[in-house]
């Protein structure tokens, strides 16, 4: 049966103790329902799912070790019924069968066509592990979410009451814990049952649950005994070691579609299927006519496919994946990636089967990290809770003092902050606001020891009006908000700032950093250009980093006049200067959209990896935490996913132009 | 024999080059069906079944074995100008089958080690696929075929559409029968992944490493797969036979044994 996702309260807290030697009662009182039970017992060198009909067909003391492409049976030298994890075949066996009739067809007079009557055995699936709910509730949307739904699957679910199991042991190839289903059940059980050295912790998820686990002779478990089973499963997490960088694997696998490692993968690959035909959720299918010899009746079979298989993506034309990468690519992304934009989750419950079952040891965790690298997550705020953060209210704070930058830039220090403002981190702006006047984003481009600096190009209403401030003036200030630079990331690396013009306002706070700790750092270097000397920002503290040994600076101008003594060219010219290993480089680049996007191809083709670039973005903004709409870029909120964003993150959307 | 008010029954024969007859048996075993099949089609050829001869034109001919002997070579072309579907059969007519092997020795050493008069032997030097000689219409792998694909097959002819033959791994079929894979449970030496299926995985089913009687799939990664026995401890000799044993001339079997000919000296 279909049970509910999480069992009610009262089930959920009413546990039961059944004793090993009773486990057999609850066979037979699931038998003595009618139902068909199906459960782990050996056959060919493993455990398989089959009919149990008593407790001596259950793989006692049995354990299954597994690696890629390696299964082997071992006694574990005790009586413990589910020691093993996962075996080959997936449950989909009985819910969606490998065959299946499911139409017949006639011509004898006038044509016919047949539909074949769903037909479900009541049956109990006995061993269900929290990977495998997690697969049958993926294949409930696949089959049962949509417009269009598949009856048989439906009939045969809804007719299958489920024993589910905690794990208590794992398996090299299973990583559960990386695809969040697991080890711990979480509910779609009629019965739950977690193994104990003395037996079995039990509890019902459903009334049909509850009616068989009132016909066993069971007891209230002991304290230890119900520490014991919690113990248990957590130490599968335990054994299942760090979890996958799986975070954003979906976009991260959409922006490899041309990784080379496609095709090495696919050079290993053999494209049996095995994969696809044990994953618990692959659903693919053919039909097959089987005619009678003078063609005047038929029946359609459905079979299991595989998307690796040379005819699945044919038409009269040719073959739309007609090379082995093309097909590998399409299932691990399918699985992985485009099944989140299908059916709102990812495709796979981290089984492990398609790496045990793969003949030529393919791991799929391997490929996966190889093809879609590992990055750190999405830069988040962390740093400080920010204050006053709704639009309307607003943290006061006075202005210290106000100095000319250039003709129309200028920086105001401000004093007399809520402490969270100077808590924030560089790259973090604020909303500033006057009555009167709206409120602007502007980073903060200084911190102080009790001030914070905003470097303001008067080109607003409101930037105009601070500009005319004078101090002892009050302001309205709400943050600090967004992303920051990530400046742990770059630690052992060549830190290399890169800003244009205005845009080393959001870097100052970087470069201070840096320059503070510039011996945790491989070297420490800003690549500075501006229109004209006179354009340049913070000319006294370019002129002190230039001095010191902490950074190098090296600065360029696009025009200039005759004093000026100084590089002229735009920044990507000053690039001829890096003489590091590039791969070792942590990228920090703010300026205007093009000059930010030469400067990223020209650090990507000298060999800077692109989840080691971050850009901080522009947009419009009102609100500045996400709710105004305003800032978005292709499904981020420049305000709170960013300003601050690792390039990878943006992908192809960083170099589109009207994003 | 009635032919139900129709057209008159296809004109089928069912020849023989150099084979073991075992396909031409698999015809005679179809024992459920063979009566619905003479019903349909007039057999007017089929030495194994009757010494009752008749010449062509046929509609449709079975060969069987592969192109061995001198005198093939203008029996087949013969053939094929009597035939106007030419089906062949069985993994000789395929891909050479077994004989092939010679295909990589030294075919008079062979025929010598094997013959008393070795020169009373009119042989080719290499066995080789019947399509290599002529233009083959379709054809059903394996040693011996299958059954249902030559009935499938026949009734494709009769109800005029395609035979619905697939070609994908022995895996495929293992995994729908629920076969627990030997290759990674037991470490059995199996040619599943990289041949076609169609047998319905006949050895897996008894606990036996498919042969690779029905032949390379048409994206076959022997290449690889060959390496991974080679990894998993396999000597280079057993490698060799694997692939050599029953369709070893078909590519891309052809390229892995050769390679592996030469590592194996």
């Amino acid at each position: 049966m279909i049970t509910s996702p999480a069992p009610s309260q009262t089930a959920a807290a009413r546990q039961w103790f059944l004793a090993r030697e009773d486990f057999g009662a609850m066979v037979e009182a699931i038998r003595g329902t009618g139902r068909c039970v199906i459960g782990p017992t050996i056959r060919e060198d493993a455990i398989v799912y089959d009919e149990i009909h008593a407790a001596a067909d259950l793989p006692i003391g049995w354990r299954d070790v597994q690696t890629a492409g390696r299964y082997r049976l071992e006694h574990g030298g005790d009586t413990r019924v589910f020691g093993y994890s996962v075996g080959p075949t997936p449950w989909k066996r009985f819910t969606f069968p490998p065959n299946l009739t499911i139409a017949a067809a006639h011509r004898s007079g006038a044509i016919g066509f047949d539909p074949a009557v769903p037909d479900a055995p009541q049956v109990a699936f006995l061993g269900v592990r929290a990977c495998e709910i997690a697969a049958l509730a993926i294949q409930d949307r696949v089959f049962l979410g949509g417009q269009f739904t598949d009856e048989d699957f439906r009939a045969r679910r809804s007719a299958a009451f489920i024993v589910a199991v905690q794990c208590t042991t794992s398996a090299s190839t299973c990583f559960c814990t990386s695809m969040g289903t697991g080890p711990e059940v979480r509910g779609g059980y009629d019965i739950l049952l977690t193994e104990i050295d003395e037996g079995f912790v039990i509890q019902a998820g459903s009334p049909g649950g509850a009616a068989i686990v009132a016909k066993l002779p069971t007891r209230r478990p002991s304290h230890a005994e119900a520490g014991a089973a919690v113990d248990n499963v957590e130490s599968v997490r335990t054994q299942m070691g760090e979890p996958l960088p799986m975070a954003g694997i979906a976009d991260r696998l959409k922006l490899q579609l041309d990784n080379p490692r496609w095709a090495q993968v696919a050079d290993r690959c053999v494209e049996c299927g095995n994969c696809t035909m044990s994953c618990p959720t692959c659903f693919c299918t053919s039909v097959v006519e089987k005619s009678a010899m003078d063609g005047t009746s038929s029946t359609t079979e459905r079979q299991w496919d595989s998307c690796f298989d040379v005819a699945f993506a044919k038409v009269a034309g040719g073959d739309f994946r007609a090379r082995p990468r093309d097909r590998y690519r399409q299932w691990l992304t399918h699985k992985f990636s485009t099944w989140w934009d299908q059916f709102g989750s990812s495709g796979c419950v981290g089984c492990g089967r398609c790496i045990t079952w793969c003949p030529v040891r393919i791991d799929v965790r391997e490929e996966l990290v190889a093809i879609a690298p590992p990055i750190a997550p999405v830069i988040r705020p962390v740093a400080v809770e920010p204050v006053a953060a709704s639009p309307g209210t607003y943290s006061i704070a006075r202005l210290a003092s106000i100095r000319p930058e250039t003709a129309d830039t200028t920086t105001l220090t401000l004093t007399d902050l809520d402490p969270a403002f100077l808590s924030g981190r560089p790259g973090q702006f604020v909303m500033i606001a006057l009555p009167a006047f709206p409120a602007v984003p502007i980073s903060i481009s200084r911190f102080r020891a009790n001030e914070i600096d905003l470097t303001i190009r008067s080109v607003g209403a409101t930037s105009t009006a601070l500009d005319t401030l004078h101090p002892g003036a009050k302001v309205g200030l709400r943050g600090p908000l967004g992303t920051f630079w990530p400046i742990e990331e770059a630690y052992g690396r060549h830190a290399v700032v890169v800003a244009g013009g205005v845009g080393l306002s959001p870097l100052h706070g970087l470069v201070d950093a840096l320059v503070a700790n510039h011996d945790r750092f491989e070297s420490v270097s800003l690549f500075y250009g501006s229109r004209t000397p006179e354009d340049m920002l913070f000319r006294d503290d370019l002129a002190a980093w230039s001095a010191g040994k902490a950074i190098d600076v090296a600065i360029t101008v696009d025009r200039a006049g005759p004093e000026w003594k100084g590089r002229v060219g735009v920044v990507t010219t000053l690039f001829d200067m890096i003489s590091w290993d590039c791969t070792k480089v942590s990228a920090f680049v703010v300026g205007p959209e093009r000059m930010m996007q030469a400067s990223v191809q020209g650090l990507i083709s000298k060999g800077v990896p692109t989840d080691r670039i971050c850009v901080s973005m522009e947009r419009h903004m009102e609100c500045g935490i996400g709710l105004c709409g305003h800032c978005q870029m292709a499904g981020r909120f420049v305000c709170k996913d960013g300003p601050v964003f690792r390039l990878n993150d943006l992908g192809d959307m960083f170099n589109r132009e009207g994003i | 024999m009635a032919t139900a008010g129709r057209t008159a029954r296809p004109r089928v024969a069912v020849a023989k080059f150099a084979s073991c007859d075992g396909c031409q048996l698999t015809i005679l075993d179809l024992e459920n069906e063979l009566l619905e099949i003479v019903s349909r089609f007039d057999i007017v050829e089929f030495p194994e079944a009757t010494s009752r001869r008749s010449p062509g034109p046929y509609d449709i001919v079975f060969v069987e074995g592969s192109i061995s002997a001198p005198e093939h070579l203008d029996a087949i072309k013969e053939l094929r100008k009597q035939a106007r579907i030419l089906v062949t059969i069985g993994a000789c007519a395929t891909a050479g089958g077994i004989q092939a092997m010679r295909n990589w020795a030294d075919h008079d050493a062979y025929r010598a080690a094997v013959y008393e008069h070795p020169e009373w032997i009119e042989s080719l030097a290499t066995a080789t696929p019947v399509s290599d000689h002529v233009k083959v219409d379709a054809e059903l792998r394996g040693c011996p075929i299958d059954g249902g694909q030559l009935t499938e097959l026949l009734t494709a002819v009769l109800v005029g559409r395609r035979p619905q033959i697939r070609d994908e791994a022995v895996c495929r079929e293992c995994k729908r029968k629920g076969i627990v894979c030997m290759v990674v449970a037991t470490g059995e030496a199996c040619m599943g992944p990289v041949t076609t299926s169609g047998c319905n995985a006949l050895c897996p089913t008894y606990d036996r490493g498919c042969f690779g009687c029905f032949g390379p799939r048409a994206n076959a990664n022997a290449r690889s797969w060959s390496s991974g026995l080679l990894k998993s401890g396999r000597p280079p000799e057993e490698v060799w036979r694997l692939f050599a044993g029953f369709t070893g001339y078909a590519e891309p079997f052809r390229t892995v044994i050769t390679e592996l000919g030469k590592t194996k000296g």
